[in-house]
This record gives structure tokens, C-alpha cells and sequence, in this order.
């Protein structure tokens, strides 16, 4: 309980930062936004092309805005030192994991909301009947890429070269979220929702790894 | 009789059987940080009693950093051991951690929170009881600016809420790493009410600062230069 508690307490924390200062939704969204218009246009107007590509760029559009928004995440830490308060105080270093996670995941599911929204309007994908598996999907990738972005942040944090490192580490590790999200939610668009079981099972698998392995190790990250 | 397994026990002196000494607040026993091939602290050996003010005088990368920030158990010492507060400096970080507040050069403040917002937050990751945070702001001289964003604030008001932060945790060792950087001779007597009234209680300060003008009331001196530690005379 104790350790929910401190973790809701970090997640509220980085909310309020990120509602009051915008700083991912400012660099996220336009982002994300740009990648789904110019892949729409320099695809040109076949709609079947369009609907078949859809779902790829969807999903390359969230794993790049999502490096944007861990980046982010740990910026207002690393600002006044702010991460050395949260290494000093006397709670379980896997409650700053689970935070940051937590919050970053409801920043990007925001995100694709509105991603979801430009890729139906621009690319005519139908979402309405695969809607369950479609939300699972996005919510199950989120997770994962949280927990994926949430544990390398720290460590970019200490790293000299973090601009390009960061990138370096996580994007060949969530390869998995964003094959099994690209599979689901081909699926889920096509009408075949049903057969998008064993790539769902593949994110709730990557998920439990890397929540378990954030919250095994984030504290020895942390600590000298 | 006393067993001579126990040698410490041959050495006693009888009286501690009726008054015990209490155990050093401080007490890092040759305590070595090297980063990468330099060595910022050498061999530091040092015993604070409990409700001392200690001030450790040095110039700028004479480690004095480097001996709080293992104090405070954000660093880990590359040889030595040592205790704090009868804590084990290496086993025990996390009950060193309850008891010990350090401020140091940067105020570990969010900008975009307000100095009200900060403190609670600190409060509920400290596990303590957020129901002083104005009274803190109040005592620094920030009643007015409670509802303000950090972002907004000078350096100088920044380390006051900093000072406030530590004022609301009332921790048994305060560690000040250069506090008096940067500030107003308001916001540095500001810092000094915080060092007074700690001492006041019976807890413990080391303060590190190069400042001449400043440290009057520590009790002790102690000179740290090229990473080696000694009493001033």
C-alpha cells in the first residue's frame, strides 16, 4: 500500500507539472501530428494503400513522440536536482518508477487518442467495431513503452551523450510493443479483432517484464 | 570479569556504566571517494556528537561536497565505513535518510510547482504532516509567495524554500553544503535561524561554506584541503 501511495504521489506530482507547463504536449502532439499528415500525403490518395499503412505509421508516430515525452519526464528532475531529493527520501526508489510510468503513460494514451483520431479522419481506418481490441492494444503498448521509457530515462540521466544514447536504447528494445501493436491493431481496424489474441499476449508478456525488471532495479540505477 | 575476546571491554572506564556516553551523531571512519582516478576525500576520519555545529572550512574542490554528500548517503564512500545517527553509512541508508535532511548548492525545487506544492510534496515523500507548510513559508519570509511558481523566484527564494522544506522536517542531522551561495544578507540570516534553531533543539549540523564572514555559531572548525580532513587549530 505504502508503496502505491508514494507512487500515486510522484505520478500526481508529474501530472501537475505537465499540466501546467505543456512541455510534452507542446513538442509531442505537433510532432505526431506532422508524421500522420506528411506519410498521409506522400502516400497519396489510394485509400486501400492508405487504410493497409495506417496502423504502422500510427504506431511509429506514438514510438517517436514517446522518446520526446520520457525525455521530458526526467527533465524537470534533472533541473534543480530534483532527482537527488526523490533518491534521498526514505521511500522504496521502485514508488519514482512506478510514477513516472504511470504518468507518462496517461500523457501518451492522451496522445493517441488524439493520433486516432487524425489517422480516421485522414486515412478513413475504421475503429468503431475494433474498439476493444484496438483499446487494449494501445493501452497494453503504452504500458510497456511507460515502463521501457521510464527505466532508460534514469540511466540517460547520467549518461554525457544523453540526446543520442536514449534513443539508442530504447527503440530496438520496444521493437516487440511495436510489432504486437502494429499486428493488433491491423487486425482490430480490418474487422478480424478475434485473431488479435496471441499479439495482445505478446504485450501483456513485454509488459510484465519490464514493469518487474523498472521496479527490481530502478533503485540501484539511482543510487551511487 | 571481562573477557579477552572483548579487548574494548579491558579499556573501559568504569564510569560509563553509569553515565553512558551517547554514540557520535557523525563519526566516518577513513572514508576515501575517488571519481574515476581522482580522489576527492582521502581517509577522512571524523566524530560529530549529537547537537554539535560543526563547520568544515576548504577551498572550492577541496571535497568538501564530496564528505557531506557521503553523510547524507547520496554518494557511496569508494573505501572506509563509518556511522550516522548509529546507522551504518553503507547498510542503512534508508534509516540515514529518515533522520537527515542536506541542502545543497542546487534547491531541488520544481519549477513549474508552487513553493506550497513543492513543500507538500515533500512532506508526503518524507511522511510527514504537511500542516506546517505555510507556517515555514511564513517563518522565511515567503507568506506572500506560497501560491507562486518556483520558476518565478530568485535564487535567494529558492533556498528559502529549501530552508523551509528543512524547517518542516525538523531532521535530526542537518547537512548544509554551501548554503550561503548566492544569497542577500537577509536570506543568508534566514539560513542561520535555520542553523540556530537546530542547534537549539539538541540536533546536529555540519556546515560547509567557504564564507569567511559566516559560521559563527558552529561550535568546531574542521579544514578540509586536497581531500584530507583536520581540525582547525
Amino acid at each position: 500500500m505504502t508503496l502505491l501511495r508514494d507512487s500515486a504521489a510522484v505520478a500526481a506530482k508529474d501530472l501537475r507539472i505537465e499540466f501546467r507547463g505543456r512541455h510534452a504536449t507542446a513538442a509531442v502532439l505537433p510532432f505526431a501530428a506532422t508524421v500522420l499528415v506528411v506519410f498521409g500525403l506522400s502516400l497519396g490518395p489510394g485509400r486501400t494503400l492508405l487504410q493497409q499503412t495506417a496502423p504502422a505509421l500510427l504506431w511509429l508516430a506514438v514510438l517517436f513522440a514517446s522518446v520526446l515525452s520520457f525525455r521530458q519526464a526526467y527533465q524537470s528532475e534533472v533541473d534543480d536536482e530534483a532527482l537527488l531529493g526523490l533518491t534521498l527520501a526514505p521511500i522504496d526508489k521502485a514508488a519514482v518508477f512506478l510514477g513516472k510510468a504511470a504518468a507518462v503513460c496517461v500523457g501518451l494514451l492522451a496522445l493517441e487518442a488524439a493520433a486516432l483520431g487524425i489517422v480516421a479522419a485522414l486515412f478513413g481506418l475504421s475503429v468503431g467495431h475494433g474498439a476493444p481490441v484496438l483499446a487494449a492494444a494501445f493501452v497494453l503498448g503504452t504500458v510497456g513503452l511507460a515502463a521501457v521509457g521510464s527505466l532508460f530515462g534514469v540511466v540517460n540521466e547520467s549518461a554525457r551523450a544523453r540526446e543520442s544514447v536514449f534513443p539508442l536504447l530504447v527503440l530496438p528494445l520496444a521493437t516487440p510493443v511495436l510489432i504486437g501493436g502494429v499486428r493488433a491493431t491491423s487486425l482490430a481496424t480490418a474487422g478480424r479483432g478475434a485473431e488479435a489474441g496471441s499479439w495482445l499476449l505478446l504485450l501483456v508478456a513485454f509488459d510484465l517484464v519490464f514493469v518487474a525488471a523498472g521496479t527490481l532495479v530502478f533503485g540501484s540505477l539511482v543510487e551511487d | 570479569m571481562a573477557s579477552v575476546a572483548d579487548p574494548n571491554a579491558l579499556l573501559a572506564d568504569p564510569r560509563d556504566d553509569v553515565e553512558p556516553r551517547p554514540a557520535p551523531a557523525v563519526r566516518p571512519r577513513n572514508v576515501t571517494r575517488v571519481f574515476g582516478v581522482s580522489p576527492a576525500l582521502v581517509r577522512a576520519t571524523l566524530s560529530v556528537d549529537r547537537g554539535e555545529i560543526v563547520l568544515v572550512r576548504g577551498p572550492n574542490g577541496a571535497g568538501k561536497s564530496t564528505l557531506l554528500r557521503i553523510i547524507a548517503t547520496a554518494l557511496s564512500p569508494t573505501y572506509g565505513s563509518g556511522s550516522v545517527l548509529g546507522f551504518d553509512l553503507v547498510r542503512d541508508r534508508q534509516r540515514i535518510r529518515a533522520a537527515t535532511e542536506f541542502l545543497g548548492h542546487r534547491s531541488r525545487l520544481y519549477d513549474d510547482l508552487t513553493a506550497e506544492e513543492n513543500l507538500r510534496f515533500a512532506c508526503r515523500i518524507h511522511r510527514i504532516d504537511g500542516i506546517g507548510v505555510r507556517a515555514a513559508l511564513a517563518r522565511v519570509g515567503l507568506a506572500r509567495g506560497a501560491n507562486d511558481r518556483i520558476r518565478t523566484f530568485s535564487q535567494g527564494m529558492r533556498q528559502r524554500v529549501a530552508v523551509a522544506r528543512a524547517m518542516l522536517r525538523r531532521p535530526e542531522l542537518l547537512l548544509l553544503d554551501e548554503p550561503y551561495a548566492g544569497l542577500d544578507e537577509e536570506a543568508k540570516d534566514v539560513v542561520d535561524e535555520l542553523i540556530a534553531s537546530t542547534g537549539r533543539d539538541g540536533r546536529t549540523v555540519i556546515v560547509a561554506t567557504h564564507d569567511p564572514a559566516r559560521g559563527r555559531l558552529a561550535g568546531r572548525t574542521l579544514v578540509l584541503n586536497g581531500g584530507l580532513l583536520h581540525e582547525a587549530p
